[in-house]
């Protein structure tokens, strides 16, 4: 999409980013869980999580929140990784067996002091189209 | 020893977690996100959310999230790029505890620190938690 600035100028306000699908497995979050060292039951624990209000395991927001992430990164390259901003709502839980949908638009995009900045609404939905995460994604970098 | 969350106030600072991110241990992130978005490896950098995910770490070595706790938002920023070479601290402050009815609402303000003691990410990370047994 624009990995490098010099791609930026091709990037306007309505430009939808590369979506991508994925989906959530007890084996990713189990994954998930020994990477950030979060071994919160609930997402681990079958057995405990079914006697909670949530009826079975989910998906650690971060895990989900990462998939935005991903999208960002594929549609900015490595100006995301130094200039990336994330401002999102966790909306409901992602369980093992849903296909997450990550979603996002240009809503904005600025050009100020040196600086553009680019907003974006970012959108994780599951299969029954109820939103996961919603939010934004700020990129701020050099102009060119 | 871990805290009791709802003992937390507003200006509490965590104990600051210290680390570095290793080949094993990126690759463990990225098998679970499944993140092919770019080479991290290959440029021997780490991914920004890899990074996050251990500075929450700090968090729950010392304050025990309960069973019905809800995770309501997240802000990060990425500020400079993290090498697998670098050794990380984090730091994370309760910039608002209140309580409302049955629940607590408890917001921390993260930051990550390189070894040069420059900033490579920020966050804010927003929880509601319920009440405890026993607490009126």
């Amino acid at each position: 999409m624009a990995k490098n600035r010099g791609q930026l100028s091709e990037l306007r306000e309505g430009k939808e980013l590369p979506e991508i699908t994925k989906t959530v497995t007890q084996r990713n979050i189990n994954l998930y869980a020994e990477a950030s060292r979060d071994f919160n039951p609930v997402h681990i624990d079958e057995e405990f999580a079914k006697k909670t209000t949530l009826g079975g395991t989910i998906a650690h927001g971060m895990l989900i929140l990462a998939y935005v992430s991903e999208m960002m990164t594929a549609a900015f390259g490595k100006m995301w990784l130094t200039g990336g901003r994330l401002d999102v709502r966790f909306k409901a839980p992602a369980r093992p067996g849903e296909t997450i949908t990550v979603s996002g638009k240009i809503t904005k995009l600025e050009k100020n002091n040196g600086q553009t900045t680019i907003n974006c609404a970012v959108l994780c939905s599951n299969g029954k189209g109820e939103q996961v995460i919603t939010g934004e994604g700020i990129l701020t970098t050099p102009e060119l | 020893m871990s805290e009791t969350y709802s003992q937390l106030e507003a200006g509490y600072e965590f104990p600051p977690g210290s680390y570095m991110l290793d080949v094993s241990r990126v690759s463990l992130f990225l098998a679970a996100v499944e993140d092919k978005s770019y080479p991290y490896l290959e440029n021997r950098l780490i991914p920004p959310m890899a990074v996050a995910a251990l500075a929450m770490a700090t968090l729950s070595n010392t304050i025990s999230l309960p069973p019905g706790s809800i995770h309501v938002s997240q802000e990060l920023s990425f500020v400079a790029a993290v090498s697998l070479d670098d050794s990380l601290t984090s730091y994370a402050k309760i910039s608002r505890a209140q309580k409302r009815g049955k629940l607590h609402l408890i917001s921390v303000d993260l930051n990550v620190r390189n070894q040069n003691q420059q900033t490579v990410l920020t966050g804010k990370t927003s929880f509601i938690l319920p009440q405890p047994d026993g607490e009126q």
